[in-house]
């Protein structure tokens, strides 16, 4: 090899490791499969941010004939309330997805309840993992023992507790989403630590005297994000069931503002009536779920690949 | 009048006569005139006889009842133990199938003697005299007497046993007023006077034990009833085989029930839905109006429906800031647009409501005017509250209920009024269990409040002073609003009794404690192969015994 080729190498080894944001951000478009996932996240993305300045009704107000099928003016038609439901779903989008009230109602941040809980399991999660897969010893054995009695005990108990220490609101729900999370993601980052910790680069990086928190968060945290990626992709539409269950129990998000489990459970009663509003925000979840599968997988296929 | 005087006999009440002629003037309905006649001892049949001397007999082309088959109905099964400590419908409709009650209050609202074959009432009411069936026997072949009565009642009055009979029979005065007479006479001497001593003794707790029961009664399934517990499992089914020798004759001249078997299945609402349009039950039992809209075009379903004062109140803890001023609690009634309420609520299956917890399905009910949706006046009266306490609308308050069955719509449905009222609700809506943990509790909430079937007997248990810490959820008591209770629990006549529920309703209205928009049109969905079955306004089964089935 001469000093041109090494040289090229080089060049492209460092375009390897530090590639520029643009050259991210196009790897979703080389994979088909997640260009279709983005495509269907951001079609709700863009259907939510359109609902916080316009929805065609208020998602709310009782307005129309209750049980109507879709219509010139009602679209999806009208739920067992007489709302209209492509404004419900709309709105709807805004609660998972988009925005979280803050604690009195009146203000809000960006980001949706679902957002904030899956990277608040995300962050609680990994910080436990790492911590539990590449210490190993005793911090391992009490970390997984904490963590293992915690999935072990029933996740609706769990959210339970949560809720009646705390109160209802849409910060107790991603405390909740946290909590009830962080287990799972725990595990499968101290699965993956385990197994990272193993090469040689983590050889070296110890030979280099490096801190373990350097080691657990610039040498394996990197390598292990693929599955956490989908790992966490998944969990939002996880939450996206969950903020429905607890909306079922009454402890989620309460009522009248909708969200799609809270759609879902709602019209259920009236199902053998109107299946409507039942499929519509049922669709919506299944969209935006297979969305974020599809979007996570061929982001990590594409990932690996890069890494190869 | 001499021909009602001829008429008299002479164990009848002296009310009587005047109940009559009231009646004969138009004064009080046909079913007022039956339910106060037969409270007061009149027998049934005379009571009908005299409003329809010439009342064509039931129709010939009525089918003769067939008998055999196995009824079955989809409905949750809780834990039964002492039939006195029944809280719940559900159980009590296993139970009543088993044993019976003194009276019985059927499907028009009107009480009747069962178990009992007549009472007579003193002038005053303070004595009552209860002569009880003979040749009634247990399933376990004892005969019934005057001994099991009195055994069974001090169950009752028994404060180790725990039954809400208790309470409502507060009025005897304990055990000790209560005397045998003979074998099958029994007086009960109160210390005030009641009218609703007939409709008491129908209260759901209140079957005849008998005197050697130990207290469970899955292990001693003792009763003079038309069937024979052959089975019960708590959350799974209970199943009753009929009887061979109980003492009510049929139509065809043998004794009832015509069913062969009883089966009660637990199971939830939509369970119990999908159940009934798969042809597995035979009674969709307590239909949510979602159930009624998914079922009333099925060609294999029957409706049955009667008016109740089964209710949604929306109740305000009255101890407690902001509900504990008339003018918060005035508001709040104001915000309610009770039309569209029915509608939401119940597909207008009902009738719209005063805020007040007397029913027109109560007897001497005072006709009064359904309150307009006026959120201006209730804006004003809210801005003056919030001027004097410093504080700004909309007032933020919140409103707790249960996800069961027409309550999230009523709530949803307030929020959306209330709004311009100048009220902000913020709703807290659990699952069933999880509210009626904390239904005396809550600031304000929406309780759901069962028919029962004369005002008297609802307005002691929940709005006196010695209901609170039992079912006075709201705390309010009101001494003028008591002595006129007192008052209309002691009166007989008819329109004397209907001029004090005037008075009741207008304090209610004025300053009592719950909003309410609609009372409830029960309604029990059957197969069409079920006959002799009749919606009753508190989901109680009371018919079995001559329900039939065809094909």
């Amino acid at each position: 090899m001469n000093a041109e080729a090494a040289a090229n190498e080089e060049n492209k080894s460092e375009k390897r490791t530090k590639p520029s944001l643009w050259k991210t951000i196009s790897i979703i478009f080389e994979s088909r499969v997640a260009t279709i996932g983005m495509v269907m996240v951001a079609f709700w993305v863009i259907v939510g941010c359109i609902s916080l300045v316009w929805t065609p009704y208020d998602p709310n107000s009782s307005d129309f004939i209750q049980n109507l099928s879709p219509n010139a003016t009602n679209w999806l038609g009208t739920d067992h309330m007489g709302r209209d439901l492509l404004s419900r779903l709309m709105q709807g989008t805004q609660v998972i997805l988009l925005k979280t009230r803050l604690p009195g109602g009146e203000h809000s941040i960006p980001g949706g309840v679902a957002i904030w809980g899956v990277l608040g399991s995300l962050f609680l999660g990994v910080i436990l993992g790492l911590n539990a897969g590449y210490r190993r010893g005793w911090t391992d054995q009490i970390i997984m023992q904490v963590l293992d009695a915690l999935i072990a005990f029933p996740q609706i108990v769990l959210y339970l507790v949560v809720i009646a220490a705390l109160g209802q609101g849409d910060m107790v729900v991603i405390l909740a989403i946290t909590i009830t999370g962080a287990p799972g993601v725990a595990r499968l980052a101290r699965s993956l630590a385990l197994d990272i910790q193993t090469r040689d680069y983590i050889r070296a990086a110890e030979t280099r005297a490096e801190s373990a928190w350097f080691i657990m968060f610039r040498e394996i945290l990197p390598n292990a994000r693929g599955p956490l990626l989908v790992d966490s992709m998944l969990r939002v539409g996880y939450a996206i069931f969950m903020i429905g269950t607890l909306g079922f129990l009454g402890i989620g998000l309460p009522p009248p503002d909708p969200d799609w489990g809270s759609m879902v459970n709602e019209a259920r009663k009236y199902i053998f009536v109107n299946q409507l509003p039942v499929i519509w925000p049922a669709l919506a979840i299944s969209t935006l779920v297979i969305g974020l599968n599809l979007f996570a997988d061929g982001l990590r296929e594409e990932l690996m690949r890069y890494q190869k | 009048m001499e021909i009602i005087k001829r008429k008299d006999r002479k164990d009848a009440h002296p009310y009587i006569p005047e109940l009559k002629e009231l009646y004969q003037k138009g004064r009080v309905t046909r079913r007022e005139f039956l339910r106060n006649a037969t409270l007061l001892g009149m027998s049934a049949a005379a009571a009908y006889a005299f409003i329809s001397p010439f009342a064509p007999k039931k129709a010939m082309a009525a089918a003769m009842p067939k008998r055999g088959g196995t009824w079955k109905c989809g409905m949750s099964l809780q834990l039964i133990d002492h039939p006195a400590r029944l809280s719940w419908t559900e159980g009590a409709n296993v139970v009543r199938q088993v044993s019976e009650y003194l009276s019985d209050t059927g499907p028009d609202n009107i009480t009747r003697p069962w178990l009992c074959e007549k009472w007579v009432a003193s002038e005053d009411l303070k004595t009552w005299d209860l002569y009880i069936r003979k040749g009634v026997k247990f399933n376990d072949g004892q005969v019934m007497t005057a001994d099991d009565v009195i055994f069974t009642m001090n169950e009752w009055l028994n404060k180790d046993v725990g039954s809400s009979m208790l309470g409502l029979l507060s009025y005897w005065g304990g055990p000790q007023n209560i005397e045998k007479v003979d074998d099958y006479h029994i007086r009960l001497h109160l210390v005030s006077p009641n009218i609703g001593v007939p409709e008491h003794l129908w209260h759901y707790p209140g079957v005849i034990l008998p005197r050697n029961f130990e207290g469970d009664f899955i292990k001693q399934p003792v009763g003079t009833g038309p069937f024979i517990l052959e089975e019960f499992a708590e959350g799974e089914r209970a199943v009753l085989k009929a009887r061979k020798d109980y003492w009510k004759m049929g139509e065809d001249g043998q004794p009832l029930p015509y069913l062969d078997k009883v089966m009660y299945i637990s199971m939830s609402a939509d369970a119990g839905l999908a159940a009934f349009q798969s042809g597995q039950t035979d009674v969709h039992y307590h239909p949510r109006p979602s159930d009624y809209l998914a079922l009333k075009d099925n060609p294999m379903a029957k409706i049955l429906t009667v008016d109740s004062s089964y209710c949604y109140p929306i109740r305000m803890r009255v101890d407690l800031p902001p509900w504990d001023d008339n003018r918060v609690r005035t508001a709040l009634k104001l915000c309610q647009d009770r039309k569209k309420t029915l509608q939401l609520a119940a597909y207008g299956l009902g009738k719209l409501a005063i805020d007040a917890h007397i029913s027109p399905a109560h007897p001497a009910y005072c006709e009064k005017p359904i309150p307009a949706y006026n959120p201006k006046k209730a804006k004003e009266l809210l801005q003056a509250y919030a001027s004097e306490k410093g504080l700004k609308l909309p007032l933020k308050v919140k409103l707790a209920t249960k996800n069961d069955e027409a309550e999230p719509e009523i709530a949803q449905t307030l929020k959306q009024t209330a709004l311009a009222g100048g009220f902000d609700i913020k709703l807290d809506i659990t699952e069933a269990g999880g509210y009626w943990d904390r239904w005396t509790e809550v600031d304000l909430g929406i309780t759901s409040w069962t028919h029962r079937s004369i005002a008297t007997m609802v307005l002691p248990l929940a709005y006196t002073k010695e209901s609170i810490g039992a079912w006075n959820e709201t705390r309010w008591y009101d001494d003028e609003f008591s002595a006129l209770l007192k008052d209309a629990e002691a009166q007989l006549d008819v329109e004397k009794r209907r001029s004090i529920m005037c008075k009741l309703e207008d304090i209610m209205q004025e300053r009592g404690p719950i909003a309410l928009s609609y009372w409830v049109q029960i309604m029990e969905i059957v197969n069409k192969r079920v006959h002799g079955m009749e919606a009753h306004p508190t989901h109680m089964h009371t018919t079995l015994r001559s329900t039939w089935l065809d094909g």
